[in-house]
């Protein structure tokens, strides 16, 4: 077998086995020791990072992509399904970035999970999200992939109902369960599409045949399938109320790689997408419509890490947006940029939320800037980047999307939700930026801050690099497969950097006012909007429900156990009949004798005389 | 008539004449019923055979599972006599008339 190719599959199937091996030691009936969290997972996941670079190189030099099928698993007569693994350009990409992203938050894990006496199990469970993510981007069959989407999802809600004594974190949890599930019957409604049409879930058959056919109830699936697992308006809430887990699991799952999967499923599964056009504009306008609104219930959060989960859902917006532009690798570059400055803004909301004794309420923070140097400057760093500063690492996938943005020939209202989405995030960021590290400090004289510990930095650093550099290395590196647009008007290509500046600047004018009353009375309305969310989980979470639940009780007790059983069925009919009875018997009197003898006279001459 | 034809008439007839004049208890009356169905049962089979009307066989069926219908209907009857009155002796029933 050739070289380049035998070196590609087994270092990726090394990889796999380096990150199953510290999950195959619990297996044993001996407990572990202390230190096994830091000892194997995080060794392990370091291991693997290191090994999956030799293929992300090989791929750099040479462009091999490869398709292991390792193993016929079941058939029905005429459908099979196998263990295979498609490592293309997304997933060899993506694999090192999550890798990196995973190695960091461990380690960071092992500072801030410190006195948590369950801490191997916390590994244990990250570890296991990792290898279901790791199926999932590396699926080649549909199965596969439905294997990895139900693994993230239940580690999800193992991950964020951690801290189970408290009753938010439960509800928490479920909602996310209930949330994925919605999105659950898109897949599974695609993949049964799929089968019974295509007769396959192997994705090249499923590209090659799908031109036959009308793939829009796939595409409606497969777009309700991201919606949920990647909070798309609709199905948005569970997002903001994961932030109850902990926040090494905020930083893994619900900003680098989790919430991605719904979009990483629609670029896998693009060529089916690229005719459709209900679909694409679909995407379109869900993904705009989400941008906007989670940029706009951002603004007025007072929780540090809701308004991270609020910038992780507009940035998943964009990407949903992208994908709707016909662009599916300038949405995996979006994806990968972003595992790295939004990991580091969680790290960084870790560590002072550690440092100021578990505060969390921005409000409560402030003049952070000379007390944690690293991690504030670290701060700013990922706000920039998340903004799209110029050639910091959001820069080169944010601008790439404007631009396609504004030269595409599509829905205008999309563009603009974007770009008002854009500067939107400015402001957040910087309102974040602003409550933390700048002004005087507003929280409790003695918090314990302390961020020398080389757990807490190395992690922010390295993530920091990543921020930096990931976007120029990306995109120097590899060729985009669909032609740019490079001339247009000034404004056009400065439109995204323009509205990102005048957020900023507006943002600045509204901080310098918060010490001059500028209007006697406050605008309520748009505030309480934002603030709670648009009313979207006060309606849904309480009106659906009690909808349901009353017309099943009035189902119940009204129409069954008063309609059908009292007045109609066996009750009414007993009443009915008594009554009936009742006013019978009141004629006769009862010479029982008589009657009889009468009627056995008659009924002997009937007989004699029908026989004679 | 033929002698199949009177056997059953009869069988009817004493047993109407048992219901009619029962004396004492009120359950020789359903038993006496019970022979009025066994007869209507043997006639039912014999005028099925006699006029080969195959279509007409599970008419015994049909009547045979009625009377358990109306046995079982009429034993209730008995157990709630026997409820409220003590026995079921007939000259019970008219002791107390409410």
């Amino acid at each position: 077998m050739h070289l380049t190719t035998l070196i590609l599959s087994s270092s990726l199937i090394l990889v796999i086995a380096i990150l199953i091996y510290p999950l195959l030691t619990t297996l044993n009936p001996n407990p572990q020791d202390q230190k096994w969290a830091i000892t194997h997972v995080k060794t392990s996941v370091k291991a693997a990072f290191l090994m999956s670079l030799l293929p992300l190189m090989i791929f750099l030099d040479q462009g091999t992509e490869t398709i292991i099928t390792n193993w016929h698993w079941m058939n029905t007569a005429p459908f099979d399904i196998n263990i295979s693994f498609k490592f293309d350009h997304y997933s060899i990409i993506f694999t090192p970035i999550a890798l990196y992203v995973t190695w960091s938050i461990l380690e960071f894990a092992s500072w801030y999970m410190h006195s948590d006496p369950l801490m191997n199990r916390f590994f244990k469970y990250l570890l296991l999200f990792l290898v279901a993510m790791i199926l999932l981007v590396s699926a080649n069959n549909m199965f596969q992939l439905f294997i990895g989407w139900e693994g993230v999802g239940i580690m999800s809600f193992l991950l964020i109902g951690w801290w189970y004594g408290r009753a938010d974190a439960n509800t928490a949890a479920l909602q996310a369960v209930l949330y994925n599930r919605v999105g659950d019957i898109g897949l599974i409604m695609a993949m049964a599409w799929l089968a019974m049409n295509l007769n396959s879930w192997e994705i090249q058959q499923i590209f090659f045949l799908s031109k036959n056919f009308d793939m829009t109830l796939p595409l409606i699936g497969l777009i309700l399938a991201a919606t949920g697992k990647s909070a798309q308006f609709g199905l948005h809430p569970w997002l903001p109320s994961a932030m109850e887990g902990p926040t090494p699991v905020s930083a893994l799952l619900h900003s680098s790689t989790m919430v991605v999967a719904g979009i990483f499923l629609l670029i896998r599964l693009h060529p089916l997408m690229e005719n459709n056009n209900i679909a694409l504009t679909t995407c379109l306008c869900l993904g705009a419509l989400t941008t906007l609104f989670t940029a706009a219930c951002a603004l007025t959060q007072n929780d540090i890490k809701k308004i991270v989960a609020f910038s992780t859902s507009s940035q998943l917006g964009l990407m949903m947006v992208t994908i709707g532009l016909n662009q599916p690798q300038l949405a995996f570059l979006h994806i990968c940029t972003h595992a790295f400055f939004k990991a580091m803004l969680f790290l960084c909301s870790g560590s002072i939320i550690h440092s100021l004794n578990d505060e969390q309420d921005i409000r409560k923070m402030g003049g952070l800037q000379n007390l944690m140097p690293m991690t504030s400057t670290c701060l700013t760093i990922g706000s920039l980047a998340l903004t799209g500063t110029p050639f910091l690492a959001g820069f080169f996938s944010k601008d790439a999307i404007i631009e396609a943005l504004n030269t595409s020939h599509l829905n205008a209202w999309a563009l603009i939700l974007t770009l008002i989405a854009t500067s939107f995030t400015a402001v957040y960021s910087f309102r974040v930026v602003y409550f933390v590290t700048m002004g005087t400090p507003r929280f409790l004289p003695l918090s314990p801050i302390n961020e020398n510990n080389p757990s807490v930095i190395n992690p922010i650093k390295r993530l920091a690099w990543g921020s930096i550099i990931a976007g120029l290395i990306i995109t120097s590196s590899f060729l985009p497969s669909k032609t740019p647009i490079m001339s247009m008007p000034l404004t056009l290509k400065l439109a995204a950097l323009l509205v990102t500046i005048i957020g900023l600047l507006t943002a600045l004018e509204l901080t310098a006012m918060t010490n001059k009353q500028f209007k006697i009375t406050p605008t309520i309305p748009p505030h309480h909007f934002s603030n709670m969310l648009g009313y979207f989980p006060a309606i849904i979470h309480r009106l659906t429900p009690k909808l349901n639940l009353s017309l099943g009780q009035s189902i119940a007790t009204q129409l069954i156990d008063q309609t059908w059983f009292e007045a109609t069925g066996p009750k009414g009919v007993s009443s009915l009949q008594v009554k009936m009875a009742k006013t019978v018997s009141d004629a006769q009197q009862g010479m029982i004798k008589t009657y009889l003898t009468i009627f056995l006279l008659t009924t002997t001459i009937a007989i004699l005389l029908a026989t004679i | 008539m033929t002698p199949v034809h009177f056997s059953f008439c009869s069988a009817f007839i004493l047993g109407l004449m048992g219901l009619t004049f029962h004396r004492t208890h009120l359950l020789s009356a359903l038993l006496c019923l019970e022979g009025m169905m066994l007869s209507l049962f043997i006639a039912l089979a014999l005028w099925t055979l006699q006029f080969e009307m195959t279509g007409f066989s599970a008419a015994p069926m049909l009547l045979l599972a009625f009377s358990a219908c109306e046995a079982s209907a009429g034993l209730a009857l008995l157990v709630a006599t026997a409820r409220t009155h003590g026995t079921d002796r007939l000259q019970n029933l008219n002791l107390l008339q409410c």
